[in-house]
């Protein structure tokens, strides 16, 4: 029997084989959304923890994968729903900030701020879309919307950011 | 809006918004396992109705009570 049939009939061996299978790919995409390791960290156990407690409602035919990244993204949006205005997004320290001395580091802040500031679905969009550079059709899925959905989001968040950031006297 | 504009939000989120190391750091099974062990174990809403259906049967059939006892 294979691995993801095993898996829907509740073996805990076929589990942990998928655990360790796609844990650090659940992982990356909740860290691109959240953008802080610790907290991507325990959305990732949350997220395999709720994978399991679904399993029933699994079909094996289908993309483990996709799925994965769909209940991920579902808990990174609440997650960014309940924190958006207190939390500060935090540069994982083995990222390079690439440098460019136009743009000053009051001015990042304020984008962040900014950012921040936006509808939670938004940020996802924005956030996978333009700083991460995914595919559309990735994002799409993981948000269970469409390709064109994202890309009104994408045009939503830019909107709403370019107002903001004009208000903050920030030209991009 | 130009497709300029769009490039220059682009790169100023980029620069906002450094590069993570999307590397994982450990291995989330240990973690998992106990939080797997600490869930309490779900009761499956067919366990549900067939308690509720007994208790029915008892409350209009009292005297099946010591039938289902002596069964037990």
């Amino acid at each position: 029997m294979d691995l993801l049939r095993r898996f829907a009939l509740g073996e805990i061996d076929a589990f942990e084989t998928l655990v360790r299978q796609y844990q650090g790919e659940v992982y990356a995409w909740i860290l691109r959304i959240v953008r802080d390791p610790g907290i991507a960290e325990d959305l990732t156990v949350e997220t395999l923890w709720r994978i399991y407690r679904a399993r029933h409602r699994f079909r094996p035919d289908g993309n483990f994968a996709a799925w994965a990244r769909r209940i991920a993204t579902n808990l990174a949006l609440d997650h960014l729903r309940s924190k958006r205005l207190q939390r500060s997004f935090v540069a994982e320290p083995g990222g390079e900030p690439q440098p460019d001395p136009l743009l000053q580091r009051e001015a990042r802040e304020k984008i962040q701020q900014a950012f921040r500031r936006l509808p939670a679905k938004l940020q996802v969009a924005a956030m996978l879309a333009l700083v991460e550079e995914q595919p559309y059709d990735d994002i799409a899925d993981a948000l269970g919307t469409s390709a064109a959905a994202v890309k009104v989001r994408v045009f939503r968040a830019v909107r709403i950011l370019r107002r903001q950031l004009r208000r903050l006297g920030v030209r991009p | 809006m130009t497709e300029h504009d769009d490039h220059q939000i682009r790169e100023a989120l980029q620069q906002a918004f450094p590069p993570v190391n999307t590397k994982l750091r450990r291995d989330l099974w240990p973690a998992l396992l106990r939080k797997l062990d600490a869930a309490p174990a779900s009761v499956p809403w067919y366990d549900w109705a067939l308690i509720g259906l007994t208790a029915s049967v008892f409350l209009f059939f009292p005297q099946w009570i010591l039938v289902f006892a002596y069964h037990l």
